[in-house]
């Protein structure tokens, strides 16, 4: 059958009920999992609204389900698994307020990456946008990423939409790659990474990262040294920077690797199948930018304290 | 004697004075362990002194035919622990009379520790061999016993007269990372940091393991890692994957920044692994 990926524009609250509340009905009915992840002040409403369904329906808070990108994609993939061989029928509310330029990037290319990592799979997903108080420029991507958009009682295919790969590429573009001239330095000279385990560590530990979030960033970037000396081309080296909250690690040697723009957000199947690793970091961190340039092959690493 | 204290020491390191002490959980333990002590006792061509409680032991360590002067094979049987240590002091002193340079003895007190009445003259004898060794310059001692066979009070008392506890050799050791093998439960204690400039050690020490055990779970103590990369997950799980239908690869004593590093990646990714005793977040040491 394939992925349903719908769009809901909506402007009042009693909208926002109507189209989510049929939504979930239908789910029930035709015996699917009915799962609603919807933002904060939408979750009551939508329980009493749905209150003769109580038991057939899981409700989930997204301040608490989407709190970065691809670890949500990950509880999504976990859930269709969970239910399997049940479709899943859910209401994907994200939420858009109190992020910076970053990260509502990263939610926006978010919502395109569903198209390709659930394209396997049987779900459907409806996803409501406010437009009453999301931001401009939130709304106007909406079309892109959606392949059908749902508006009062039209529902049409958007015209708009771009191929998750294209939309990807495309956000990344405007992308800056400088670096702060009092960037620490560490060249990786053998295989035994020991010393940039040591390096990130240290940096990270100064900067107050908790032992966990330490250990998550020193692994990813483990792994992103690992793959430049395994794949890579000398002379290779670490920097270690910070901005504000974030703690910024970044990979680089010398040779020539295109990355995909949708490099390690495809889930491996397990630890067994290609991309694994990169996955993996993507997990790790709170955000991952690979770039291929003229000058070599970039990975940096970002954690917010 | 009761000590208070005691050091585990690999068995390559015991030297002369050391009165050590080994509780096996089972054959493969007793050719590892002391198989290395006699090993590398015949490769130094030290003596060799190897008492049996049955007439024609299997020797472990033993390569080809040692000529009688280099190992001595006593036979225990059921003569007590007395005349033992009288064998055990004459071969001693003929060793250090014929000059040689080091003495290695290796006794199984099982049968003795099995009986109270016995075991009581056993303890006497055995402070007495402490008496022989601590001031020797060349020798040194394993007392074994097979921990399934002697009644736990028994083990308990053995235990605590001895400073020292022989324990297996590494597999591998350099200054990052530790493999030592374990034998109850069966696997591998993992310390240091594991990465990729170390996978093929770990590859040939799983290796070991799994060739030599039956299906049952393998375990790792990872109680003092403290770095593992997603290389070495990988490699677990693919171990575990060949493993279809046998028992998994068992986590022990996970460190709570690995166990979160997995929570993270998902422990879906990486079947066949499993989580085993608690997670510490101090380094316990073993018995």
């Amino acid at each position: 059958m394939g992925l349903t990926h719908r769009a809901l524009l909506y402007d009042e609250r009693s909208d926002f009920l109507a189209a989510t509340g049929a939504f979930l009905r239908q789910a029930v009915e035709v015996g699917g999992a009915a799962v609603a992840v919807v933002r904060p002040d939408n979750l009551g409403p939508l329980r009493e609204e749905m209150a003769g369904y109580r038991d057939a329906i899981e409700f989930y808070d997204s301040a608490e389900f989407y709190r970065h990108p691809v670890r949500t994609l990950k509880a999504y993939l976990e859930l269709v698994d969970r239910v399997s061989p049940l479709r899943v029928h859910a209401v994907a509310e994200p939420v858009w307020d109190g992020h910076d330029a970053r990260q509502r990037l990263e939610w926006q290319r978010y919502e395109s990456l569903i198209n390709v990592v659930f394209a396997g799979s049987d779900a459907s997903s409806l996803c409501p946008y406010d437009r009453s108080t999301l931001p401009g420029d939130v709304l106007d991507q909406v079309r892109l990423t959606h392949p059908v958009v749902v508006d009062g009682a039209d529902e049409s295919t958007s015209d708009a939409y771009l191929d998750p790969a294209c939309y990807s590429a495309a956000r990344d573009r405007n992308r800056r790659h400088d670096r702060p001239a009092d960037a620490e330095y560490l060249p990786i000279e053998s295989a035994d990474l020991q010393p940039l385990r040591l390096f990130v560590a240290t940096r990270a530990n100064a900067h107050e990262l908790t032992p966990a979030a330490a250990q998550n960033l020193v692994t990813a970037a483990n792994e992103v040294a690992a793959n430049a000396l395994a794949h890579g081309a000398p002379p290779m080296g670490a920097w270690v920077w910070t901005s504000g909250d974030e703690i910024v690690c970044e990979i680089g040697d010398h040779g020539h690797w295109r990355p995909h723009p949708l490099t390690g957000f495809v889930p491996p199947k397990s630890a067994l199948d290609t991309g694994f690793g990169l996955w993996s970091v993507r997990l790790l961190v709170d955000l991952v930018e690979l770039r291929g340039g003229w000058d070599g092959t970039f990975v940096r690493l970002r954690v917010r304290r | 004697m009761e000590a208070f204290w005691s050091v585990r020491r690999p068995v390559g390191a015991l030297h002369a004075g050391d009165h050590a002490w080994l509780a096996c959980s089972g054959a493969e333990e007793h050719e590892h362990v002391v198989g290395a002590f006699v090993r590398d006792g015949l490769l130094a061509r030290e003596k060799v002194v190897y008492v049996a409680a049955e007439p024609d032991p299997q020797i472990p360590g033993v390569v080809g035919t040692p000529s009688p002067e280099l190992l001595t094979v006593v036979h225990a049987g059921h003569t007590g622990a007395r005349p033992v240590l009288d064998a055990v002091t004459a071969e001693v002193e003929a060793a250090e009379r014929a000059g040689f340079a080091g003495v290695r003895v290796t006794l199984d007190l099982t049968c003795a520790a099995r009986d109270p009445e016995a075991t009581r003259e056993l303890m006497e004898c055995d402070a007495a061999l402490d008496r022989l060794v601590r001031p020797s310059t060349a020798l040194s001692v394993i007392c074994r016993v097979d921990r399934r066979r002697v009644p736990p009070d028994a083990v308990d008392l053995l235990r605590a007269a001895h400073t020292v506890h022989a324990a297996p050799d590494p597999d591998f050791e350099d200054a990052v990372l530790r493999i030592v093998r374990t034998f109850d439960p069966r696997g591998l204690e993992l310390s240091g940091e594991l990465d990729a400039s170390r996978h093929t050690v770990l590859d040939q020490a799983l290796a070991t393991v799994l060739a030599h055990g039956d299906d049952g779970p393998v375990h790792l103590d990872l109680a003092e890692l403290r770095f593992i990369d997603l290389g070495a997950l990988n490699m677990l799980a693919e171990v575990a994957s060949r493993r279809v239908g046998r028992a998994p690869l068992v986590l022990d004593r996970m460190p709570s920044q690995l166990h979160e590093v997995i929570a993270t990646v998902g422990w879906n990714m990486l079947p066949g692994l499993k989580v085993g005793c608690a997670a510490v977040l101090a380094p316990v040491p073993r018995p």
